[in-house]
C-alpha cells in the first residue's frame, strides 16, 4: 500500500512539473502572436492556461497535504507526550478529513454538470477540470489514511 | 441570518480552527461551512463554485509566473552579481554588509514579486557571510527577513496584482506607486543599520574605487533591466500584468541559460517543480478565502462595519490608519493573498466612503500585510531567514522589532502624504488615475 502511494505521489509530482512547463507556452503564444505576423492568434490559448493552472493549484494542495507543507500557524505551545501530539495531529487530519467529504460530496454535482457543459472557446468538457476537486477530496483520504497508522503508533507508545 | 450573526460563527470558528494549527486554507474553508448549511438559500456545493471562480481568472497566473522567474534567477546566481553592485555602494558604511543587504533586497525586489524568493535567495548567501564577519545571527536574520519585504512594495509585486485585479485598480498605477515607499524603506533600515553598526562596532569593507564601481554595474545591467521591461511594458501598454510575469520568465532563462550559462536541463524541472507547489500552496488560500470574502460579502458585513464606524467620524486619516492597522493585525496571522481577499472586501466600501484614492488604499494596505511577512507567528519570510540562520524565531525578535520602528515611521508618512506615491502613476499614467 506504502509503495502505491509511493508511486502515485511520483505521478503527482511529474503531473505539477509538467503543468507548470505547459503553462508558459500558451502566454507566450499569445504575446508573440500579437507582434508577430505568423504566429497563429488562437484564442483558446487563455482558456487552456486557465485549465493548466487550475489542475496546478489541486496538484499542489495535494502534494502539500502528504508533505504537511500548508501553511499553519504555530500559537499554542507544541504538545510535550507523545500521546498529545498524537491527539493533535489526529484533529488537524480529522479537519482535513471533513474538507475533503466535503470535496467529493458536494463536487459530485458539480462533475455531473461538467458532463453536460463545453468549455466557452475551445469547447473542451468541462468535467475535465470540475473533476479536480473530487479527486482532491479522494487523493486527501488516501494520504490521510496512510498516516492515521503512524498517528495510532505514536498515540499507543505512550501507554505504557 | 444577519450580517453580525453570520460574522459571529465566521470569525471564531475560523480563529479556534487555526490556533489547533489546522491548514489555514482549511480553516477557512471549513468556516464557511455551518453557514452554507445553516442558511437556507445556501448549499456548501457554492464552497467548490467560489473556488472555482477564484482559480478561473487570468490575472492569478502572474503569481505563479513571477515567482518562477525569481527562483530561475536565484539559481542563475543573479543574486551573486546584485550583491557585488551593492559592496561596490554601500559597503563602506559602518556595517557594510547589513547595508549591503538592504539595497541587494531593494534591487531583487525590482526583479521579482516575491518576498519569500528574495528572503530565501539572499539569506542563504549574505546570513553566513555576516555570521563570519561577526555580525550576530539575530542581527543577520533580521535585517534579511525585514529587507526582503521590499519584494511586495517594490514593483512588480505579486500582492498588488492580486489586489488591482480584485478591486479593479490599475495594476500599471499601483507598481508605480510603490517606487517612493520602496526606496523609503530601504532608506528606513540603511537607518536601523547604521544605529546597530555604531553600537556594536561592526566592520566595514574599504571604499571601492569608481572602476570597481563601473564593473560591478557593468556585470549587473543585464538582471536589472527586468524591472524595466515589466513594468515599463505594462505601462506603455505593450503587455498585460499576466503576460509580464511571463516576459519575466522567458528573459530569466535567457540570462541563465544563454548568458550567464549557468542553469541548464538539469536543474530546470526542480524550479519548476519548487516554484508550482509554493505557488500552488498560496493560491490554494485563496479559493477557500474567496469563499469567506463571498459570504462577508453576501451577508453585507463591510456596510455593517461602515455603520458601526461611521459615528466615530472617518476622514482619509484615520480610514487609514484603520487599514493599516486592521492588515498589519490580520498580517501576523495569514498570508497577505487571503489577507487581501477577505479583509479588502470589508474595508474597500470604507474607503470609498471616506474618499481614499484607490491607488492610496492599496499601498496602505500593501506595505501593512509587508510587515506581516516578518511579524509572528505567521511570518513566512522570518521563519525562512530564521531557518537559514539556524536560530529559533524567539530569538530572532529583539532584532526585528528594532528594524520594524523605522519602517513604521515610513508607514505613517504614507498614510498622511498621499500626494508623495500618487506623484510618481500621476505623471507617467495620467489618463488611468
Amino acid at each position: 500500500m506504502k509503495k502505491l502511494l509511493d508511486g502515485y505521489y511520483a505521478f503527482l509530482k511529474i503531473a505539477l512539473t509538467i503543468l507548470m512547463g505547459v503553462l508558459i507556452v500558451p502566454v507566450t503564444m499569445q504575446i508573440f502572436a500579437r507582434y508577430v505576423d505568423f504566429i497563429p492568434r488562437y484564442i483558446w490559448t487563455e482558456e487552456l492556461a486557465r485549465f493548466c493552472f487550475i489542475w496546478i493549484i489541486l496538484v499542489g494542495a495535494m502534494i502539500a497535504l502528504r508533505n504537511n507543507e500548508h501553511f499553519t500557524v504555530d500559537l499554542l505551545p507544541a504538545p510535550k507526550t507523545n500521546r498529545g501530539k498524537a491527539i493533535s495531529r489526529m484533529f488537524v487530519d480529522l479537519m482535513a478529513f471533513i474538507m475533503a467529504m466535503i470535496f467529493v460530496v458536494w463536487g459530485w454535482p458539480l462533475v455531473k454538470f461538467g458532463l453536460l457543459q463545453t468549455s466557452e472557446m475551445a469547447e473542451l468538457p468541462m468535467v475535465f477540470i470540475y473533476m479536480a476537486w473530487p479527486l482532491t477530496g479522494i487523493t486527501w483520504i488516501l494520504f490521510l489514511a496512510e498516516r492515521l497508522v503512524d498517528h495510532i503508533k505514536l498515540y499507543r507508545s505512550d501507554a505504557a | 441570518m444577519s450580517a453580525w450573526q453570520v460574522a459571529a460563527i465566521l470569525f471564531p470558528l475560523f480563529m479556534v480552527l487555526v490556533v489547533l494549527r489546522v491548514p489555514v486554507a482549511i480553516s477557512l474553508g471549513l468556516a464557511c461551512i455551518p453557514v452554507f448549511l445553516l442558511e437556507e438559500r445556501l448549499t456548501p456545493f457554492l464552497l467548490m463554485n467560489e473556488m472555482f471562480k477564484s482559480y478561473n481568472a487570468f490575472l492569478l497566473l502572474a503569481v505563479p509566473f513571477f515567482l518562477l522567474a525569481a527562483n530561475i534567477m536565484n539559481a542563475a546566481g543573479i543574486t551573486d552579481r546584485l550583491v557585488q553592485l551593492s559592496r561596490s555602494m554601500v559597503g563602506h558604511l559602518p556595517g557594510g554588509l547589513g547595508h549591503v543587504n538592504v539595497i541587494v533586497s531593494m534591487l531583487f525586489a525590482g526583479i521579482s514579486g516575491s518576498s519569500t524568493a528574495d528572503a530565501a535567495g539572499i539569506g542563504s548567501l549574505l546570513i553566513p557571510q555576516m555570521k563570519k564577519q561577526g555580525y550576530s545571527t539575530s542581527f543577520s536574520v533580521a535585517i534579511t527577513a525585514c529587507s526582503s519585504v521590499m519584494g511586495v512594495v517594490i514593483p512588480p509585486s505579486i500582492l498588488m496584482v492580486v489586489w488591482g485585479g480584485l478591486m479593479s485598480v490599475s495594476i500599471g498605477g499601483l507598481f508605480l506607486a510603490g517606487v517612493v515607499p520602496g526606496i523609503l524603506i530601504a532608506g528606513s533600515q540603511m537607518v536601523a543599520v547604521y544605529v546597530f553598526a555604531k553600537i556594536y562596532d561592526y566592520p566595514m569593507y574599504p571604499r571601492s574605487s569608481l572602476k570597481e564601481f563601473l564593473l560591478a554595474l557593468v556585470h549587473a545591467v543585464p538582471p536589472l533591466m527586468t524591472p524595466l521591461i515589466i513594468v515599463g511594458g505594462i505601462v506603455a501598454g505593450f503587455f498585460t500584468p499576466t503576460e509580464a510575469s511571463v516576459v519575466a520568465v522567458l528573459y530569466s532563462v535567457v540570462l541563465g541559460g544563454v548568458f550567464y550559462r549557468t542553469i541548464g536541463f538539469h536543474n530546470i524541472p526542480s524550479i519548476l517543480f519548487n516554484s508550482a507547489k509554493f505557488a500552488a500552496m498560496s493560491l490554494f488560500c485563496i479559493g477557500t478565502a474567496s469563499a469567506f470574502g463571498w459570504i462577508l460579502a453576501y451577508f453585507k458585513i463591510p456596510l455593517a462595519v461602515i455603520e458601526f464606524l461611521e459615528p466615530f467620524g472617518v476622514g482619509p486619516t484615520s480610514t487609514g490608519l484603520i487599514v493599516a492597522g486592521s492588515f498589519l493585525l490580520i498580517g501576523m496571522f495569514i498570508d497577505a493573498i487571503p489577507a487581501i481577499i477577505i479583509l479588502g472586501t470589508v474595508l474597500w466600501p470604507l474607503a470609498e466612503v471616506s474618499q481614499m484614492h484607490p491607488i492610496h488604499f492599496a499601498i496602505i494596505g500593501v506595505i501593512s500585510l509587508a510587515f506581516g511577512l516578518v511579524t509572528p507567528p505567521y511570518g513566512l519570510c522570518l521563519l525562512i531567514a530564521c531557518k537559514i540562520g539556524n536560530i529559533e524565531v524567539k530569538d530572532a525578535l529583539r532584532d526585528v522589532a528594532i528594524v520594524l520602528m523605522p519602517m513604521l515611521v515610513v508607514l505613517m508618512i504614507v498614510i498622511l502624504f498621499p500626494e508623495l506615491i500618487l506623484a510618481l502613476p500621476r505623471l507617467l499614467m495620467a489618463k488611468f488615475i
